[in-house]
């Protein structure tokens, strides 16, 4: 069980939340891209080296770690990718110059570990500091290692995140691998969508977590984490979950589906879905695109949704209605194989 | 005036090279420290100015210890420019 | 709290391809740095590396390997892991269970394909055979599947201390109960990509490089892998484990995003948190395995971190004398040159070092050497500040 006491996000939306479907952002050709703030918080000396991922990740974070009372213990964050942008932009270099003299700054941002790493430089934080990059199992990974952490140290606070950015680059690589849509689909439509592929999506969203249920915001129950080909498989390992995670008779009142409008990966989640015949059923990706680590969003979501007890009616597919909302089970699913369950309450 | 466009070029650079957001050639005077506390410059911007001059003058600076005698302010790295520029 | 141990070891490096291999090597104190033969760069000729001697074909073959998309990373993973859990006797069936963890550690993923990944990601192509296999979690999703491992799988980076992180973590997944075994370790291939980055942060050495040397400058690349299988030593009575891993920390030096901080915090609370968990003294540490990459700024900040930590440092050295640096790979090899030490109760020695740092006068251990050993601690420090310790000790 973590408590969590802050959450911030950098995502496609103003607000993740966002109340009606008309102040949604739309995809440009098929791409969610963040809005980025003004990062205010960062030193321009330090803004000018980095890539997006570094900035959406320290910026999204800085405000939590300047606001929290409590010292931070340590810096745990999921990202596949890391700065991809700067990774490619170094290999083109490498490339065109045919690997002359070469300028650093790139090649320093570009490794996934730079977030964290710069996130420690700028709060002075000499703790536990890590990046996990298991693709779609980064932010879960991450999120598994705070619950271990928070066990070992009950008394400890830690900064948990998960980034991602998209880069033309990156676009190309998983669109060229047949992740992306080749038609145009906006956003508004992702579910109506019978084809394959989904939206490209990119965002960050950092977490205050600690073992403290005073002033929580919400509380992360549990975590399940799988490698699976097979829809069965899926199922009985969700059963499996609910059993060990739920109390007698209690029922999710929220199932909040990573469905991505890949007409491929469909009966993933309409097999969970026929399980959570009590729950209303919802969805999060037309908001934020798919991406590795797109499942710290949803769970930025989550937590919203249980501390205001708000689920506006466009994340909607199946409304069992609830007086309010105190259990949401986030089902997310990557590339067909990783896929994840997170339990969060109010 | 050819020296004070050869630094005015410089200047634009070296703010493109560092991406030093918010500045203008203005900003940088001809006699100010590159490495000092105003610009907040360190190690990794001097190793992208010893680029810069590879490409933009083709100058090729190997010993860092002559690096560091060039790379004092844009004063120092415009007559070292002149002296060896090779485009 | 349950101790845990290593029951099987697997590595591959310049040195050789089995942990015998390089045993045998590191008594010897032979050096497996040279310049390129089968990675082609701009500095095959000029700058040496730690290359290991087999060719792509030759591994794929070994194992039988006829999927598309697997890179030279996947392979020398591949290579170490199969070692390990046969020399720790795990079965298939045990590799498929749900309570097996697969944490795996690399820097450069499928970027040693520089130039297919230059193609691919600038769409100049139909797509290669590599398009899902250049990120980093693309080796452990392979070998996920191909061994059918259905237990936690994950992969960390953080630099040069990647897969020192991966075995943390995947002893910390047994403590907690989510998993029976872990097989954790790293890999990393020679790639244009890293050996530019350094370049360009000259801190490659133009020549072998010297440890602790007061002449040395830089480090030499290197390529390789090496997994541990790490179980709980009450589960295991059948087996006779090679060591306990007894001691571990992570650490942030928070100083600079390619160098380390004039007195080494972060070396300094690596090492200290280690020991501390470990519930020893410093003084019961009797060798260390030093990240000691050669770089001016590492290895002088790594020797003031000891002298504040150890009041008489202990004996160390500096593999990567031998083998070059294998970033994400190293801290498990290094690992693995630890456990050595510990079961053969020997000392390998530093090679190339004549003169210490004028500041620290700290010298490494020049000579093989058998002599009881009981605790043994590998340093491992990466880029951005990350930094950690491990401690073995006898079983």
């Amino acid at each position: 069980m973590i408590y969590v006491h802050q959450i911030a996000a950098v995502s496609p939306q103003r607000d993740l939340l966002v109340e009606t479907i008309d102040e949604v952002n739309e995809s440009v050709n098929n791409i969610l891209k963040v809005v980025e703030p003004p990062y205010e918080g960062i030193p321009l000396s330090i803004l000018r080296r980095m890539g997006k991922a570094v900035r959406m990740g320290v910026g999204a974070a800085l405000p939590l770690i300047k606001n929290t009372t409590v010292p931070l213990n340590g810096i745990v964050i999921g990202t596949a990718n890391g700065g991809m942008e700067d990774c490619i932009k170094f290999l083109n270099q490498v490339i065109e110059f045919e690997e002359g003299t070469l300028t650093p700054t790139n090649f320093v941002q570009s490794t996934p570990n730079a977030i964290a790493a710069q996130l420690s430089l700028l709060s002075s934080n000499k703790g536990y500091n890590i990046t996990h990059v298991n693709r779609g199992l980064a932010f879960e990974n991450a999120l598994l290692d705070v619950w271990m952490l928070l066990k070992e140290n009950p008394s400890h606070t830690y900064l948990l995140g998960g980034v991602e950015e998209i880069s033309s680059y990156n676009y190309n690589i998983d669109h060229l691998a047949n992740w992306f849509k080749d038609e145009e689909v906006s956003n508004k439509k992702l579910y109506h969508s019978t084809s394959k592929g989904t939206l490209s999506g990119e965002g960050a969203a950092m977490f205050i977590v600690n073992n403290d249920p005073q002033d929580a915001i919400a509380k992360i129950d549990a975590l399940h984490l799988m490698h699976a080909e097979d829809v069965s498989e899926v199922k009985s390992q969700l059963i499996h979950f609910l059993n060990k995670h739920l109390g007698k008779g209690e029922l999710v009142d929220v199932f909040l589906s990573g469905e991505s409008g890949d007409i491929r990966f469909v009966s993933f989640f309409q097999n969970c879905e026929h399980h959570m015949k009590d729950s209303t059923i919802a969805r999060f990706k037309h908001l934020t695109g798919d991406f590795a680590t797109v499942s710290a969003l949803s769970l930025n979501i989550a937590c919203q949704v249980v501390n205001k007890n708000i689920l506006p009616d466009h994340l909607i597919k199946i409304n069992r209605h609830k007086h309010s909302v105190n259990t949401v089970l986030i089902y997310n699913l990557h590339k067909g194989v990783q896929h994840s369950f997170m339990l969060v309450r109010k | 005036m050819e020296n004070e466009e050869l630094k005015h070029k410089l200047k634009e650079q070296i703010i493109k090279y560092l991406n030093l957001l918010e500045k203008t050639p203005a900003d940088i005077k001809d006699d100010q420290v590159l490495f000092g506390e105003e610009l907040g410059l360190d190690s990794i911007d001097s190793v992208e100015l010893i680029v810069l001059l590879e490409r933009e003058y083709g100058i090729k600076i190997k010993d860092p210890k002559e690096g560091r005698k060039v790379l004092v302010d844009v004063n120092t790295m415009a007559d070292y420019i002149k002296e060896h520029r090779t485009r | 709290m349950s101790r845990i141990v290593v029951t099987g070891i697997g590595v591959i490096t310049a040195l050789g391809d089995s942990a015998a291999a390089n045993r045998a090597a590191l008594k010897d104190g032979q050096c497996g740095i040279s310049f390129l033969e089968l990675f082609p760069s701009r500095y095959s000729e000029t700058l040496r590396f730690g290359e290991v001697k087999i060719s792509n074909e030759q591994l794929k073959q070994k194992f039988d390997i006829t999927d598309k998309g697997v890179t030279r990373t996947s392979l020398l993973a591949i290579h170490a892991f199969e070692e390990a859990i046969e020399d720790s006797g795990l079965t298939k069936e045990q590799l498929a269970s749900y309570d097996t963890a697969l944490i795996g550690a690399n820097t450069v993923g499928g970027m040693c394909l520089t130039d297919e990944l230059y193609h691919d990601a600038n769409n100049d192509t139909e797509g290669s055979e590599y398009i899902s296999s250049y990120d980093i979690g693309s080796v452990n999703l392979y070998m996920q599947k191909r061994y059918n491992i259905k237990g936690i799988g994950n992969t960390i980076n953080t630099a040069c201390s990647s897969s020192a992180n991966a075995i943390m973590y995947g002893a910390r997944l047994i403590q907690h109960g989510l998993a029976q075994r872990a097989i954790v370790g790293g890999a990393d291939s020679l790639a244009k990509f890293t050996i530019n980055g350094f370049n360009s942060l000259h801190i490659l050495s133009p020549e072998i490089c010297r440890p602790f040397d007061i002449d040395r400058q830089g480090l030499n690349l290197g390529e390789g892998a090496a997994f541990l299988v790490l179980e709980k030593e009450e589960e295991v009575i059948s087996k006779k484990p090679y060591v306990v891993l007894s001691g571990y920390c992570n650490a942030s030096d928070a100083f600079h995003p390619s160098s380390l901080s004039d007195e080494g915090d972060g070396p300094y609370l690596a090492m200290q948190g280690a020991v501390q968990f470990a519930g020893l003294n410093t003084s019961d540490i009797d060798f260390v395995n030093a990240h000691g990459t050669g770089t001016v700024n590492n290895d002088e900040v790594e020797s003031k971190a000891m002298s504040r930590l150890f009041e008489t440092v202990p004996a160390f050295s500096s593999t990567k004398s031998n083998t070059g640096h294998t970033l994400g790979a190293s801290g498990a090899v290094e690992a693995v040159y630890s456990i050595l030490s510990l079961k053969h109760q020997e000392l390998y020695p530093s090679l190339q070092f004549e003169t210490a740092i004028e500041s620290t006068g700290l010298k490494p251990l020049q000579e093989y050497i058998q002599q009881p050993v009981q605790h043994v601690m590998s340093n491992s420090f990466g880029f951005g500040g990350n930094c950690s310790s491990l401690i073995f000790s006898r079983a």
